[in-house]
Formats: structure tokens, sequence, C-alpha cells
């Protein structure tokens, strides 16, 4: 949908930023819908470990993927503050369990560098770029991207 | 002051859609024999409205067809002829290609020309077929037999086109007999011809106003009769001024009292209203053939209170563009509507009528007034809403109850007599929320009569077609079912009925050796049966034969015995591909149907059943749930997990002994169930849940799918709720085995199981572990 994005150069803007492990994460703060604890989730059968199950969200369906366990990071451990982080993308809602969130920063595309190419879970076809925040690391991430593809598994690709 | 058409268009559509739609109710219902003159007025209403309506528009192929439809009906409701069924056959069929044309305004495809012209001839021929009778009859009273000097100046346009002159001639033909004094050319638009007829000078107008504006036409009496056509002598210098304006430009507004006095004589049109007249006039100028605004001409000189009282300003409402024109003007709306009525009543020759006989047609149309006056408010109090918005609606009571459910169950943890009050208050809520949620849901009820309207014609045209004499019945009309299901059954039913007609009933010959009426009788009905609704397909044919669908079904290889029951026979005749019809007809008999009709009904949550006893007649059962967004769950835990079974396909829950559960070639288990063996399907192991291994400690739900029965396993039955389907394809993906997600009252989502891709995943699963 957003080329820009896709094509690794993003436009200045807001990032949510997020944990895993000891990793730090940044996501378009536009796609974000909000940010939750972790509740029961309704298992789906045969379904990837990853993706927890589906949650009722005021009365809408969504399913709960933990990146933690997807990209094997943290412990996937559930309590009082495990946070999700409800997605809006495109017109799908998804939510994203992830160690915490930590931030909200302002980057622009002059301070983002490449990501090096290297064989990791995260291919590097999702990563935008590296940023810089007072000696953080932070790894943006094109989340629209990453959430519709197909090893997600969370959306149905025309083919199967 | 030209105004853009085409956003009224949408209006034309709708009307004519449901013009003719009426007519075709009207028509199906109508006593060949004894037709009422009710209903033939009432069909001649609803085919002149739509002439009017496509001739303001620019439809002009519709305004050809309904011009002769009308000239047929025009004479039935005069008694002039007597109704034919052949007549009623060519009204249907001249209903259909206005129907194609109107989809071919709409961006349809185009209607074939041969059809129209057909449809034309047929109806030209229907109406003065017998003309040779009547007009002997007519002529019988010799002195209603004058004559006339006709004058007119056509456009140059249809002038030059000779074919168009032909058609004219020739309708003016049908009625009069014309002594051509001179044709109209290319050069000369002037046709002046004597014309010797028993008709009204209305009538005459009406056949021309087909061509040209009324207006141009100036008819005078060639020989005496002043007396008797005192009005037209007024009426004749008026047009004849007029048409000099009309030949080449139109006349500007304040020139045209003339022409247009009938509009300064509308009753609620004071000057401060002249602007919209205005816009009026504009409108009639457009308007091809201007055909309708010739009664309106012809009340206006008589200047009569009479003509200038309701009916007077119904007939100007009633003008072309005066419907879907003038009901959009502020001013004009309040009084257009009731107004409306009198008018269609007499189009063609008000103005006669009026001045011979004030006295009854004021009575008469007072009577009609009153009619559509009641039917006019009753379609003020509906108001059309998008289903979009009644969605949303439905969705947030939906939300509303899981709340409130959330409530209830919360509640229900609290000392009752500390918490007193609010446990009464959350009862209150309870009630309201089960009300506001069955009124919104009716919203999207419609009453069945949507789908069982549709059939009187196809029963009608298939029988003549199958050369079956069938009476079709309806039955609970009124029952309501949602708006999805509705437009889903369409097709299915159809399928039955078509069924019941080629292969139920019999021909009247056999019928009639059988002991039968000759004439069979196809019945549909609809009732509510507890939280489903029946829709039965009946015929009083020969019903089915069992020895043949079971020879067949043994050609076709299905495994089956002389000794399964009658019920499992009818069974088989849903197998795909099935059909025991000796002849394919283009009707039914290629064998696709039953099956697909049953798939159909399985995917609306539905069932389908038969039952038939030879001689005796067909009956076809299918059951739908109300509607598609809530469904009769029994929800069953396996694993810690709450599953909902639809209960449309739950047989029977038991308690499993050891014994009963056999093995088949060592792994895969049975069950056995008073005779029957089941496969055996634990739902944790198909969902990967860990679930009770324990035979004994678990239930078993037998549950019948597309593929037969099987026993699922569960751990526990947990109750029975109604729950709202919720799509997990929204976010997510389809799930196998999952036919959806609903909320449960704890606020936690449950999975709605797929029966059939259950059990078939479930058989999967055995022989994975067999090989």
């Amino acid at each position: 949908m957003d080329i820009v994005d896709s094509s690794g150069v993003p436009a200045s803007g807001e990032y949510l930023t997020f944990t895993l492990g000891r990793e730090e994460y940044g996501i378009d703060i536009l796609k974000v819908q909000e940010i939750r604890g972790y509740e029961a989730v309704t298992r789906i059968a045969n379904s990837p470990a990853f993706i927890k199950g589906v949650i009722n969200l005021r009365g809408v369906i969504v399913p709960i993927v933990d990146l933690r366990i997807k990209f094997n990071l943290g412990e996937p451990g559930y309590d009082q503050f495990t946070v999700v982080i409800i997605l809006n993308i495109g017109k799908r809602v998804m939510g994203i369990v992830v160690d915490g969130v930590s931030d909200v920063i302002q980057l622009d595309s002059a301070s983002l560098h490449p990501a090096p190419e290297f064989g990791s879970i995260l291919d590097t076809r999702y990563i935008l770029g590296l940023g810089t925040v007072e000696e953080r690391m932070i790894i943006m991430v094109d989340i629209e991207q990453l959430m519709t593809s197909q090893e997600m598994a969370l959306v149905e690709t025309a083919a199967a | 002051m030209s105004i853009d058409m085409s956003q009224f268009y949408q209006v034309f559509f709708e009307e004519t859609s449901e013009h003719l739609a009426n007519m075709e109710n009207l028509l199906l219902n109508l006593d060949v024999d004894n037709p009422s003159l009710e209903d033939l007025n009432a069909i001649f209403r609803a085919a002149h409205s739509i002439k009017g309506g496509s001739g303001t528009f620019g439809f002009t192929d519709m305004t050809e067809v309904t011009h002769v439809l009308e000239g047929l009906l025009d004479r039935l409701r005069k008694e002039e002829l007597a109704l034919r069924p052949d007549m009623v056959d060519a009204f249907l069929a001249a209903g259909d290609v206005l129907r194609g044309q109107l989809e071919h305004h709409q961006g349809g495809p185009e209607v074939d020309g041969g059809d129209i012209r057909e449809i034309s001839a047929r109806l030209t021929q229907l109406a003065h077929g017998d003309s040779a009778a009547t007009a002997t009859a007519a002529s019988a009273p010799a002195e209603s037999a004058r004559e006339l000097n006709l004058v007119c100046l056509f456009p140059p346009d249809l002038a030059a086109s000779e074919a168009e002159v032909d058609n004219l001639l020739a309708a003016l033909a049908e009625i009069a007999a014309v002594d051509l004094r001179h044709r109209p050319d290319a050069a000369n638009g002037l046709l002046d011809a004597r014309l010797t007829t028993a008709r009204s000078d209305a009538e005459l107008r009406d056949a021309l106003a087909f061509y040209v504006g009324p207006e141009e036409i100036a008819l005078t009496p060639a020989v005496g009769g002043e007396a008797a056509y005192g009005l037209f002598e007024e009426a004749a210098p008026a047009a004849q001024e007029a048409y000099g304006l009309f030949s080449e430009e139109p006349a500007p507004a304040a020139d045209a009292t003339a022409a247009y006095g009938f509009f300064d004589d509308a009753p609620a049109a004071p000057a401060s209203e002249k602007h919209e007249e205005d816009a009026g006039f504009g409108l009639f100028e457009d308007a091809p053939g201007r055909p309708e605004a010739l009664p309106n001409r012809d009340v206006a000189p008589g200047d009569s209170p009479a003509a200038i009282e309701g009916p007077g300003y119904g007939l100007f409402v009633d003008a072309p563009g005066g419907l879907g024109v003038f009901d959009n003007a502020p001013g004009a709306e309040r009084l257009s509507r009731p107004a409306a009525a009198p008018a269609a009543t007499t189009p063609t020759s008000p103005g006669r009528r009026l001045s011979d006989h004030p006295s009854v047609e004021v009575a008469k149309s007072g009577r009609r007034d009153n009619d559509k006056t009641a039917a006019a408010a009753g379609a003020d109090t509906s108001i059309r809403v998008s289903v979009e918005k009644v969605d949303q609606l439905i969705n947030l009571v939906g939300e509303l109850v899981i709340t409130q459910a959330m409530l209830s169950e919360t509640a229900g943890n609290l000392d009752p007599i500390q918490a007193e009050k609010l446990l009464a208050g959350i009862d209150l809520l309870s009630r309201n929320t089960r009300d506001l949620q069955e009124s919104v849901m009716s919203i999207r009820m419609l009453p069945m009569s949507m789908v069982f309207s549709r059939f009187p014609r196809v029963v009608r045209d298939l029988a003549g077609k199958l050369n079956k004499q069938v009476e079709m019945k309806t039955i609970g009309e009124n029952t309501e079912l949602d708006k999805g299901l509705i437009e889903k059954i369409t097709d299915p039913l159809t399928h039955l009925v078509r069924n019941s007609l080629d292969h139920g009933i019999e021909i009247p010959e056999k019928r009639v050796a059988a002991g039968k009426n000759p004439k069979g009788t196809l019945t549909l009905k609809a009732s509510h049966q507890g939280g489903a609704v029946v829709i039965e397909v009946m015929d009083d044919g020969g019903g089915l034969n069992r020895a043949r669908i079971l020879e067949k079904a043994k050609e076709r290889g299905l495994p089956v015995s002389d000794s399964i029951s009658d019920h499992e026979v009818w069974q088989l005749i849903f197998a795909p591909g099935f059909s025991t019809a000796e002849v394919v007809t283009d009707v039914s008999g290629r064998g696709v149907g039953m099956d697909v009709v049953k798939r159909n009904i399985e995917g609306l949550g539905g069932k389908v059943e038969l039952e038939s006893s030879p001689g005796f007649g067909t009956r076809t059962v299918i059951r739908l749930p109300l509607t598609l967004a809530i469904l009769d769950g029994m929800s069953v835990g396996v694993g810690g997990e709450t599953f909902i079974v639809p209960i449309t396909t739950v047989v029977e829950s038991l308690q499993p002994r050891l014994d009963d559960i056999r093995t088949l070639a060592g792994d895969s288990r049975m069950v056995h169930i008073r005779g029957d063996y089941l496969p055996f399907i634990p739902l944790s192991e198909v969902f990967g849940l860990a679930g009770v291994e324990d035979i004994t400690k678990g239930i078993l739900v037998v549950v019948e799918g597309e593929e037969g029965k099987a026993a699922l396993f569960v751990d526990e039955l947990l109750g029975q709720h109604q729950v709202v389907i919720k799509s997990l394809e929204a976010n997510y993906r389809k799930v196998p085995g999952m036919s959806g997600a609903t909320i449960m009252g704890d606020g936690r989502v449950a999975m709605i199981l797929d029966v059939a891709a259950v059990i078939r995943l479930g058989l999967a699963n055995a022989k994975r572990r067999a090989a």
C-alpha cells in the first residue's frame, strides 16, 4: 500500500517503540490502534504456535500474534504486565504481544541507516532501517508488510 | 430552462419496476372469464404511468411498447373487447419486454428488436383482431360516426422518416377511416386528412399525441356537430395559434397562455409558484412525444369548476414529468400524491367525460381518491434505509446483548440481599435488551411474499410450456425471514417449483385417468416452527417412484438395498447427478439440481426433507434458521475450550458405554448406536487439545453433516445458546473446521463448528493414523 515504506525510505514521522527481549523495535504509530493488557485468548486449532488465538475486542474478533515466539526473543510468559499492541492494518485489526512498550519517538528518514543484509529470522524485507536515539538502536519494522506476509499466516493469500 | 433529467432517472426506474410488478401481479390474478373492471383499470393505470414516465424521460422505446399495450388495455376496460387468455399472455410478454428495456436503460443488455416488434404486432393484432365485429357494433349507432378535418404539423425529423409516417398513418387508420389529403414529408410536415370515425376527438388526439405535440393537432368537425363539439371549437383556434409558435422554437413561458392554459388552471398554483411551473415547462418541452399533455389541455378551455377541482388538478399532476418532477417540487408535493389517483382513471378522454357527465365522474374519482389516499398513507409510513445502516444497528445491539450478559454474569456473584436494586435493574436491562434485539432484528425481516410473488408467473409459464394445468396456492406469505435468507432461498425454491411442475404434476389426461382433478395444485407454504422458518413446496402429482429411484441408484453404483426405508430412498434424490427423468427437458431432468438445492440450503444453515406418497404427491420441506446472524447452538467443552455445535446438525447426545466403541481394522473407531455404526471422532484429536481420554467420562454428540452422521466425542455439554455469529475472516482467516466465532456471556470467544468439515477432518485424521 505504502510505496514509500516498501522502498525502504520512510518519510519522517512518529514511531512507537517496543521491546522484544533486549532488542528495541519501532513501528509507524499511525498503524497502532491501542495498547492493552494481555487477556485470555481463545486458541485456534491447528494454528502455528506464535498465533496465540483470538480475543473479543469490543465485539470484534481479533487474532493475537506473539512476536516473541515468532522471532524467538524474550520469555513468552503472560502476566498482568504483558502488553498487546492492537494494530490497524488496512481494514484488519490484529494484536501483537510484546515484552513492553517503551516510547513514542520522532525520526526522520535521514537518521535511518539501512539494515545490513544478513540472514535473520526477521527478513530484511520487513526492516525499513535502523534508527539511533540516544545511543539506543531501534529496528524500524514495516509492520504492514510483516503482518500481511505469508509467513505470518494471518491473511489468507489469494493463491491459498 | 433545461433540467438535467438524469437525476430523476432512478426515481423513474424504481417507479416503473413497481408498476411492472404490480401489473404482472394484477394480470396473474385476473379472472379471464369475468375480469373486474377495477383490475383492468388498475392494469391500464400501471401501463399508462409507465408510458407517461418513459415519454418524459425520453425512453421512447418503452413509450412505443406501452402505447400499443395501452391501446389494447383501453379497449378492454371500456368493454369494447372481451378479455381472452391469449391477451393475458401477450400482456405478460409485453411486461417482460418492458422490463428488459428498463434494464437496458439501467445499463443492462439491449432487448432484441425482434421481440419488441413481435409483441407490438401481437398486441395490435389482438386489439384489432375482432375490430370487424366491434366496428360494426360501434358504427351501428349511425349518429356516432362523424367526419372531421385533421390538420397537424409534424416536426421535420419525424416527417422525414417514411417509416414513422407509415406507423402514424397505420395507427390512425386503426381508429378512423382516413382520407389523406397531404402526406407529411421532409419538405412539408403538414398532415391534412379527412377522418371518418366513431371515436371521440380525445381518442384521435391520443393516437397522434404519440407523434406530435397536442398543440399541433387541429381537429375540426367537417360537417355540423358544432353543438356537440363546442369544446373543441374553442380549442382548435388556440391550437392553431400555438402551432405557429411551435413549428420552430419552443414557446417562451409568457407567450404560452393559449397553449398552456391548463397550467394556469392548476389550483395550487398561485403566482408565487410560477417559477416551478416554468420548470415544468422545460420538462414538457424536453419530453419527446408530450403524449399526456393532451387530456390536460382538454380540461382547460372548459374552465368549468368541476374541471378545476380535484380531478382537474389530478390530471395535471398525472402528466408525464408531473409525477417525476412535481412530486419533488416543494410546493406541489403536498397535493400531488392524493390527486394523482383520479387522473389515472380517465387519462384518455377526460375532457369529454368531464363535460358530459361531471357528477358521475367526480363521484367516481372521489372514491378512488380515498382508495389511493389510504394506499399513499401506507407508503408514507415506511422509509427506505440502506441495509448497511441496519446491519450496523444489528451489530451494535449484538454488542449490547453481550455486555448485558457479562453484567448479568458478574452480578450473579453478588449478595442478592445487599445488591437487590442492582439485580432488579439488571433484570430489567436484560428484558429490554432482548426486546430491543428482537425489534432490531425484525427490521431485516421481509415477508415470504417477496419470494412467493415471483412464482405465479413461473408456474403459469411452465405449465403452459408443459401443457399442464396447475393452480398455485400460497399459504403464510406473511411469514418473515431475514433479508439475506430471502435472497438466497429464491433459487433453490425456484428449482423445487420447476421440479414439481415437470416431474410431479401429471398431464391432465393422466390425472383424470387417476381420478384426480385435471388441474394440479402446487402449494407453497411458509410458517414458523420454533426458532425456524419452514417452507414447504407441495404438489398433488404422482409422487416419487421408489422402484425407479432404487433402480437408478443401483445403476449409478450407489450402495443401496431394496430394504431401505422410504425416507432414505427419497434422500437419494439429493445425490449429485441423480435424475430419474425419462426425458431431459429444458425445464429440468439433467440431474443437476437437487444436490445443489440441498447444498445451498445447508449452506444457509437449513435442512431439506422430502416426503412423498405414490399417487398423492410430493412434499419438500425446507427448514431455515430465522436469520443468518444468529444461530442456535449447543456449547460443548473440550480441553478447556468451548465450541458451539449448530443445533440444526445435532441429532442426539448420549453417554457412551465402553463396549459401544468398536474398532475397525485395529485403529479406526466406530460407535455402535442402536444398530448404526458411526465414525467416532474425538474433537480433542481434531483440534489438538488435551481432552478427556476416558470414554465413559465424556459425551457423544451425534451430528449429521453433508456426508452423513458421525459421533463427536466431547468432554462435556455446557448448554444451549443463541449466539451471534462473528466472522473469523474479517481480521484473520478461515479456520479449518470452523464456520465462525461468537462471543459468549463471559466475553470470551468461542468457535462455531462447521460440522461437515469437522467430520471430514476427523475421518482424514483416522485415515492418516491408519496409513
